[in-house]
């Protein structure tokens, strides 16, 4: 059933690479069909799912190429499940809002579905080797994908972000040889390896190979130098894949990885990991106010969000991890939203400047949907109630503050500063009176509306109903949490 | 039919201005108007000329209703509610009854356009009146009372009607006029006796009315007339329009303005004919300077803070006109004017709606298309009434003598000088990109 996930896109994207149809429109309409019918599997997939089951699910198992331990084994958890869903909506939303007249379209959108079969794989992989080639195949598309169709620095900014996430799958790939030389294991299949029998040291050696090439993923400070270049070169389609999709690959990760299979070394290391994501969060928060350009603005408060899904899988709570997964969806889904209505500013009013953007809330000469949805989408990320960004911090603050209480009181202040800098950039680019000068915006078509409309309806539906997030998750979150609960403490000194 | 004026033939030579605004400065001492020459330019201001007659032609007929039969009614929900009588009303410069007939195909009385819009509104639907009204599928006429107000408001704008409001002879004609209305209502007369400046106040107000009504009576069938002769081929240029334009402003000149109340059968005269107020000096200029050129900051997208001095502290420095609208805001029945701008939609020529389909963005933004289109138009009137007044107060264009000349050009650039505040669209309308 899995394959399926893989098979659709990966020959969806030969099929688009060498079909005889030269007009870019006709091409995106056809590889939003495959995109669709992978997200209907995902859909399908998730009726299907036992939430009872924490364990992994839908597995398939083939035999690849023994002698080095590499088997096709696929299967999906409360952990994959929900980001195998957000793969599947934003890789239909990043085709669909694809410019029309897009050049080299048919390498364009092969690219597009090597990058969202390349995502699947990792996160249904459930051998480490089998991860690392889902894991590094998802550079050379990217890479593409900045250095053909990105900004002015292109060239810069993709050949930064190879480099980067290079050294990042040379770590983790370290990290897995080592696990599994180390620990004598067969084979790399998850459900062999083990780190039990290795010794604190290695385990730490072992842990922070995963940590930092992870960490560039994410990407954590200070390993974030590439991402707002990365971000704010890519196209608006390019960017939400970036952000939405392959930075969560880093985050998933570090809790598949990191925590499961760490779980004492990852306590030892939590404080250590929870001050770096409050760092993180303060300094995105921080980096983002100062921001010029309204897209860098967004690629910074990325860092910040990001922050809270470190801290919240240090903690390693049961709520804590499940607030970090549900951060993980919110995040993909709001920044792919802000990402998206920036490139409609952009496109429409030639800028992205703060100084020179101004009264697009203009209701006949303005764009005041889009301003309209810009102030939803600020709100989701600066966690405004009923939306949901709101649900899933506060599941990271409410289980992570038992076990850090300073970094979360920390990154509650901090998402205090969201709040400033989505009201700076509102207040610069909706509000204010729009320049005779320069209004001569062309409109927002509808067809240019429905990716935006999709993703508020399901932030604003996962915001008021989050338990349609979260009952996917839960059965995960059980079973690898490494530190009790605030109630679970509670319970134990009662029963004292 | 009303003759063009003659062109300058050979002008004497003088310096060229130095002026910021000389080109249109040179622009005018050639015969010509502030708005650029241009096909699309005669165009539009020919075809927004028409679309502004039609609501125009509510406008004075209301106008007149509520100066003349309203008039201090204290609860008066149905002023916008024209009766038949008004809509009959002969307008003197249209029909076979004019005075001067300035609109040589048109009927006197209303506006077929409008009599048809007045019974099915936008909607198309012959629906109760009332509900037309509260739908506000109607003309606005909270865009006329508007400029009546911009008209009380600065007052001292040259002229004697003003004064002649505040003048013994006035006050008793109004109080013959207030204790007919209010004869059978001990009330009102209580409170007029309570309070007899307010009431006082409330006539002069009236008295704008009838002032804006007679100005507008005029303006109606010449703007109509000029859609007629375009649409026969016969204006060729912006100048052509400008020129008829301030024919037209003396044909009307000595038009009287006057403010009559109609109690039952019986007429008072609360300014009487008689007294000789002129339509040019006491009703035209008065108009362009409250409306075209100061009015008040309106309420709209943009706020001003006067405490900050973003409002100039004489009333004659201020600048919120059409001259110096900013279009894009939306805001109330203010100027600039919205709910013209939608009166206006209504009334296009085809041509008109073709044309602005092809810009920006098309249907969606029309209104603020044809606001600035209208922008255009108003500089236009703006450069007749320059024109009007150089030729009533200063020499020909066309005067062999240089210091003539030089006195046309220091008062040509006296008048450009108004238009050297950043607000001012003058520069703007100098390219038609501005849209």
């Amino acid at each position: 059933m899995l394959s399926v996930l893989l098979l659709v896109p990966i020959i969806g994207a030969a099929i688009v690479a060498f079909l005889p149809m030269g007009e870019s429109k006709r091409l995106r309409q056809f590889t939003a069909i495959i995109a669709t019918l992978v997200f209907a599997w995902i859909v399908y997939l998730l009726t299907q799912f036992d939430l009872s089951n924490s364990g992994f699910q839908f597995s398939e198992y083939l035999s690849w190429v023994q002698p080095i331990g590499l088997s096709y084994s696929l299967g999906v958890d409360g952990l994959s499940m929900p980001l195998l869903a957000l793969n599947g909506l934003l890789t239909w939303i990043a085709i669909y809002s694809s410019r029309g007249d897009i050049e080299r379209p048919r390498l364009y959108y092969s690219l597009i579905l090597l990058v969202n079969a390349g995502v699947s794989g990792a996160l249904m992989a459930q051998n480490l080797l089998l991860f690392v080639i889902f894991y590094e195949l998802e550079l050379i598309p990217f890479y593409l994908l900045i250095g053909i169709w990105g900004g002015k620095k292109r060239g810069y900014a993709a050949t930064k972000f190879l480099l980067y996430t290079a050294v990042s799958g040379l770590l983790v790939l370290a990290a897995f040889l080592g696990l599994a030389f180390l620990s004598a294991t067969p084979n790399f299949d998850y459900n062999s390896i083990t780190t039990e029998g290795l010794g604190l040291t290695t385990q730490l050696v072992l842990l922070t190979l995963l940590l930092v090439g992870f960490g560039i993923k994410i990407p954590l400070v200070p390993l974030h130098t590439w991402m707002p270049d990365a971000y704010v070169e890519s196209s608006p389609s390019t960017a939400i894949l970036l952000g939405g999709v392959l930075a969560k690959l880093g985050t998933y990760g570090l809790v598949r990885f990191g925590l499961q299979l760490f779980p004492e070394t990852w306590s030892l290391v939590a404080p250590g990991l929870a001050a770096i994501g409050t760092v993180s969060v303060v300094y995105g928060a921080m980096a983002a106010i100062a921001q010029k350009d309204i897209k860098r603005m967004v690629a910074y408060s990325s860092i910040g969000h990001m922050g809270y899904i470190l801290v919240a899988a240090a903690a390693g709570t049961e709520l804590s991890v499940l607030g970090a997964v549900a951060q993980m969806v919110s995040h993909g889904l709001i920044l792919a939203l802000l990402f998206y209505l920036v490139g409609i500013v952009e496109q429409k009013a030639g800028t992205r400047e703060l100084d020179v953007l101004n009264g697009l809330m203009n209701p006949i000469r303005g764009l005041p949907l889009t301003s309209a949805l810009l102030i939803m989408a600020g709100m989701g990320s600066a966690g405004i109630p009923g939306l949901v960004g709101f649900a899933a911090e506060f599941i990271v603050f409410q289980g992570s503050f038992t076990t850090f209480p300073i970094p979360v009181l920390v990154c509650i202040i901090a998402s205090g500063l969201t709040a400033v800098y989505f009201v700076i950039l509102l207040n610069r680019t909706c509000f204010g009176k729009l320049d005779n000068e320069t209004a001569y915006y062309p409109k927002v078509l509808l067809t240019e509306r429905i990716p935006a409309f999709v993703l508020t309806v399901t932030i604003l539906f996962l915001g008021l109903q989050p338990n349609w997030m979260i009952r996917w998750i839960k059965p995960y979150t059980t079973s690898v949490a490494v530190n009790p609960t605030g109630l679970q403490i509670a319970q134990v000194e009662t029963q004292k | 039919m009303v003759q063009a004026i003659e062109k300058p033939k050979k002008p004497a030579r003088i310096p060229a201005s130095n002026h910021p605004h000389a080109e249109i400065i040179h622009r005018l001492e050639a015969g010509g108007s502030m708005l650029p020459e241009s096909p699309e330019n005669l165009m539009q201001i020919i075809g927004i000329y028409k679309a502004y007659a039609v609501p125009m032609d509510f406008y004075w007929r209301d106008l007149l209703y509520i100066a003349e039969r309203v008039f201090l009614d204290p609860l008066p929900f149905f002023k916008y509610f024209l009766p038949q009588e008004y809509l009959d009303l002969p307008n003197h410069y249209a029909g076979e009854t004019a005075d001067y007939r300035v609109w040589q195909k048109g009927e006197a009385s209303a506006h077929p356009e409008l009599l048809e819009f007045m019974k099915t509104g936008e909607v198309k639907k012959d629906l109760p009146k009332i509900f037309h009204h509260l739908w506000h599928d109607r003309i606005n006429m909270e865009f006329a009372e508007a400029c009546m107000e911009a008209m009380l408001w600065h007052q001292g704008m040259g002229g004697q009607f003003n004064d002649y409001l505040e003048s013994e002879e006035y006050i008793a004609n109004a109080d013959k006029a207030i204790k007919a209305f209010f004869r059978k209502n001990p009330l009102m007369l209580g409170l007029y006796k309570l309070f007899p400046e307010m009431f006082y106040e409330k006539v002069r107000q009236l008295s704008y009315y009838a002032n804006l009504g007679l100005f507008w009576e005029v303006m109606a069938p010449v703007f109509f007339e000029m859609s007629d002769l375009y649409d026969e081929g016969k204006f060729k240029t912006v100048a052509d329009a400008m020129d008829f334009l301030v024919n037209g402003i003396f044909i009307a000149a000595g038009r009287p303005i006057y403010h009559h109340v109609y109690v039952g059968d019986e007429c008072y005269e609360i300014i009487p004919k008689s007294k000789g107020f002129m339509w040019l000096y006491e009703a035209a200029l008065p108009y362009v300077e409250a409306v075209f050129y100061r009015t008040a900051p309106f309420r709209g997208t943009k706020s001003y803070n006067a405490q900050a001095e973003q409002v100039p502290d004489e009333q004659k420095d201020f600048h919120y006109g059409i001259l110096y609208a900013d279009v894009f805001p939306v805001g109330t029945a203010g100027i600039p004017p919205t709910l013209l701008m939608q009166d206006m939609y209504h009334f296009l020529p085809p041509y008109l709606v073709e044309y602005y389909q092809q810009y920006c963005r098309g249907e969606d933004d029309v209104l603020i298309q044809l606001g600035i289109t209208f922008q255009r138009s108003m500089y236009n009137v703006t450069s007749a009434v320059i024109q009007a007044l150089r030729t009533a107060l200063l020499y020909p264009l066309d005067d062999p003598n240089p210091k003539h000349l030089m006195k046309n050009r220091a008062f040509f650039e006296a008048q450009m000088d108004r238009f050297l505040r950043p607000e001012a669209r003058l520069r703007d309308i100098q390219s038609q990109d501005y849209r």
